[in-house]
This record gives structure tokens, sequence and C-alpha cells, in this order.
């Protein structure tokens, strides 16, 4: 048989080849030191480029939220959004660190709720100019003196609040549950709703690649994906990772609060290099910079706006989520798979246990 | 036509809005033009839902990002006047700086590719399959694993060069 070229290991290690293709390259690879040689160079480089890639990232600046009611096309376009939500987050901040100081916790969580609301993005939308005058008087405010009430709360049209109660009720639920950090205060989307676009490999963060159906991850795997019995599945992504000839992460949701994912990855028959996967969910912290911040160096504290006044809070936040990520792997003939979520240990493992082939 | 509804572009953002910006950044080297003009092509998705929304954001963002520096070549000042934004100051410490000459080196290595390979190379860091990225550039399928291969070398070459000092030569 002839060599396989570059451009076909370039696609077998991303794992773009066909199931029978990649027999034919592993059965040649398997024959042929010299393509087996060749084989590490490509993947080295493959590494390489990707490292070098992520040093031109750009600098995090999370997640802005996406909020399809408040965009009225095509006249207000999301770039013109920008500022004043900017400066709806310096109020959040701002109100946050007051009350936090201060003790009066459940305060903060209505004021919060009041900024955050859409009525004032749509004021704020109405009143750039004056928006950004806020932001910046906001802004002194976050780096002088907490206890100096924000500038920018009038600015909340206080006669909406009533109008958008049930909205506003809602967020003061959330406001309520994850209130220990400062990250999670300026933080305005439901909880529920957010999820990491990432997961842990080997200490380093994977982005998911692009959301399939539940055919697509049968193929590419040669097997139904393995899930848990039981929980719905959000989503399924498929993944990269050398090593493996396919990844198919299953999303599932044990409650509202807790997702897991199950990775399932499709060991390559052969072998050259013992890989480790591993994944991890913090579904109750946003899918922002902590997880992005994977694919650059982890130091940067800094963000966009005014966000960035609490990079202690920030990094705590962090940390905390690093410290909540577990999980277990087992082998399932040619599967690896793996069960990550904010569980404990012992549950994780049960879950693990419990995985099922998801029949059509 | 359509039936791409709102939650699945809700989706689709999470999924790919920070993807989009790395794609984006590495052609405007802006990172809040990026930013904005990631944003900018969510609100285009929302009007014209299309239905494979991550394809089109793509395209969508490529043509902008080229529009951009067109643009941007020609009322450079003007547009810097538009971004003259307060920034936050970053401390010029060591590592920041470090860093930055980071981003250059790449960012020069990358100008080192032929329009294509960077565009390939790109799509896939941002995440794209094969097959997308096909679709969005007018490749043949079987040509991708070629150009990725050509791409990463390119890249790793320009940058080792770049970063010991020897002259590259540009093509």
């Amino acid at each position: 048989m002839s060599h396989v070229d570059d451009g076909t290991l370039n696609a077998y290690l991303d794992g773009e080849v066909s199931p029978a293709e990649a027999q034919g390259v592993d059965a040649h690879l398997a024959q042929c030191p010299t393509c087996r040689g060749r084989l590490e160079e490509e993947r080295a480089l493959i590494t390489r480029a990707g490292e070098l890639l992520a040093l031109a990232a750009p600098p995090d600046h999370g997640l802005p939220p996406f909020r399809v009611g408040d965009v009225k096309p095509p006249t207000r376009l999301w770039w013109r959004v920008r500022l004043p939500l900017a400066w709806a987050a310096t109020v959040v901040l701002a109100l946050g660190i007051g009350s936090y100081l201060g003790g009066r916790v459940e305060r903060a969580s209505r004021a919060q709720t009041a900024s955050d609301t859409q009525p004032a993005e749509r004021r704020a939308l109405d009143a750039p100019v004056r928006s950004k005058l806020a932001q910046r008087e906001s802004r002194g405010t976050v780096g002088g003196a907490a206890r100096t009430p924000p500038p920018a709360q009038p600015a909340a049209p206080a006669s909406r609040q009533e109008a958008d109660g049930i909205a506003l009720e809602r967020k003061v639920q959330v406001a309520a549950i994850p209130r220990d950090t400062a990250l999670s205060a300026a933080t305005p989307a439901p909880a529920p709703a957010s999820k990491a676009a990432f997961v842990m490999v080997d200490g380093a963060l994977v982005e998911k690649g692009s959301p399939i159906r539940i055919d697509s991850a049968r193929a590419l795997l040669g097997a139904d994906p393995l899930a848990v019995p039981g929980a719905p599945i959000r989503t399924i992504y498929r993944a990269r990772e050398i090593g493996y000839s396919a990844v198919v992460i299953v999303e599932q949701a044990l409650d509202s609060n807790t997702v897991i994912e199950v990775v399932n990855g499709r060991r390559s028959p052969v072998a050259l290099e013992a890989v480790t996967v591993t994944g991890a969910a913090a579904p109750l912290v946003r899918a922002d910079s902590a997880a992005v911040a994977g694919r650059a160096p982890l130091d940067r504290a800094r963000s966009a706006d005014s966000v960035a006044a609490a990079p202690a809070a920030k990094a705590a936040a962090r940390l905390g989520r690093y410290e909540t990520q577990n999980w277990w792997q087992r082998s399932l003939g040619d599967l690896d798979v793996r069960v990550s979520g904010p569980l404990p240990s012992d549950s994780l493992q049960k879950l693990l246990r419990a995985v099922q082939p998801v029949k059509p | 036509m359509s039936s791409v509804s709102a939650e699945d572009l809700a989706e689709t953002y999470r999924t790919t809005y920070r993807a989009l910006v790395r794609f984006l950044y590495r052609k405007v080297w802006d990172a809040e033009r990026a930013e904005d003009l990631a944003q900018e092509a969510f609100a285009r998705a929302l009007v014209h839902k299309p239905d494979n929304a991550r394809g089109w954001l793509f395209i969508v963002a490529a043509n902008m990002a080229r529009d951009d520096a067109r643009r941007a070549a020609r009322e450079r000042r003007h547009l810097t006047l538009l971004t003259a934004e307060p920034q936050e100051s970053a401390s010029a410490t060591e590592e920041a700086l470090e860093v930055e000459s980071d981003r250059a080196r790449v960012r020069a290595a990358l100008d080192e590719l032929t329009p294509r390979d960077r565009e390939v190379l790109l799509l896939w860091d941002s995440g794209l399959s094969y097959d997308e990225i096909a679709a969005q550039t007018g490749l043949a399928r079987g040509a991708i694993g070629t150009t990725l291969s050509r791409a990463r070398r390119r890249l790793v070459q320009a940058y080792e060069a770049g970063k010991s000092g020897e002259h590259v030569a540009r093509g």
C-alpha cells in the first residue's frame, strides 16, 4: 500500500476521516514505520500551531448577554447596545459591592435586578450620550469609595420596574442563588441557561465543536453514544482530541441547575501514546472568562469594562470553579467514557456506572 | 422557509460567540472591534434567521472583516475617533509585554501564509469542521487536510524563523 499523504494524516489526526478511511490508515501505520514517524511529526505540528494561535487570542471579555427581545433590527444593532450594557454592568457591580460592604444583600439583589431589566437598556439606548456619562461616573465610583451611592442609579426607570414585575421576581431569585462573588453579581443572565462551552482536558481547556445530532454522533463513534439514562440530553457536541479518532460530548441536565457531560472518546486502534482525556462542567458559573481563558494564558484578570475593577473577586470565582471540576472515566469496548460535572466524586462514579448506550 | 427560532440562535450564540470573536480578532487585530463585529453578525442573524446559523455567521464575519479592513484603510482617522473609548490602561508589566510580543510574532507569522491557507487554518481553529470549512471556502473537502497541513507547517516555521531573528522572505 502506498504511503499516507500529509493531508490524510492531518485529517486522521483531526478526526475528520470516515471510520472506513481510518481503518485503512491504521492498517498502513501498523506496518509502516516511516508513516508512523510522519504521523508524529504532523501531530507535533498540529499541537504547536494550536499553541501559537492560542498566543494570538483576543483578551477575554466574557460573553455579553444575549437577549433576543432587546434587539429590534435592523435599526438597533448589537454593537450600539454594547456601551449601555457595559454601563449596566457597572451599576450592578457598584451596587453589589456597596451593598455587600453594608451587609444589605437583599437590597443589592433588588437593585441589581432593577438595573438589569430590559427597560434600563432600552432607555440607555435612546440616550447613549447620557449612558456614557453615567458609565464614566460610575467607573469613578467603583474605583473610589464603594460606600458612595452609585450616581447612575436614577437612570434606571423605577416606574417600569412594576410593569416588569414578573421578570423582576424571576431575576431576584436568580440573583439570590450564588451571590458570594462579585463575578456572579456582575453576570446578569439566569444561571440555568448557562453552561460551559469548553471542557477540561488534561489541564487544558478544549473547545467543544459544533452541536451535532445523535445520528452523527453514532456515525462518528461507530457505536451508540453512552449517556446516563433518565436524564434529558440537552445538546450533543463533537469535539477533538488527539489520540481519539472521534470525541462526542453528551450534555445532560440532572436538574435545572446541574449539567453533566458524558464524554465519549473512540480510541484510535493504533494507540501511539497514552492520552488521558477528562471532561468538566461548571454549570453554575457562566461560560465566560474562566472557560475561554484556557486557550490563552490564564492570567487575564483584566476585562473590557468596569467588571475589571474586581480582579481579585474574579480570580476567586475561577479558583472555586476549578475546585468543583470532577470527573470519572472508564473504558467500554472501543470507547473511553467520562462523566464530569459539579458533583461529588461518588455521585459521578454512580452516574458513570449507570451509563448506557443511547439506542436509536 | 426559516425553521430557526430565537432560542436556536441564542444557543448558537452561546456556543459560537467566543469562537467568532477569536476568528475576527485575527483579522482585524483589535479586540473591541472584533467583539463589535461579532455582535453585529449576530444582530444580522436575528434578522435573516439563516438555516445554518453557524456557517452563515462565519461567512458574514469574514465579509465584515474584509469590508472593515477596506473601510479602515479609507477612513483610518475617522475610525480612530469612533473607537476612542476609554481603554483600561494595561499595566506595562514584563509579562504583559511578553504576551504582546508573542501575539505580534504570531500575527507576523500568520501574515506569511497565503490568504487561503490562513483562512482555512483560522476557520479550523474556530471550531469549524472540514465540511464546514469546505462549504465556506469553496475548496474540495479532500483538500482541507492538505491545506491545513501546509498552513500549520508554515505558521510554525515562520514563527520560529521570526523568533530567531532571521529574515523571512515574504510570500
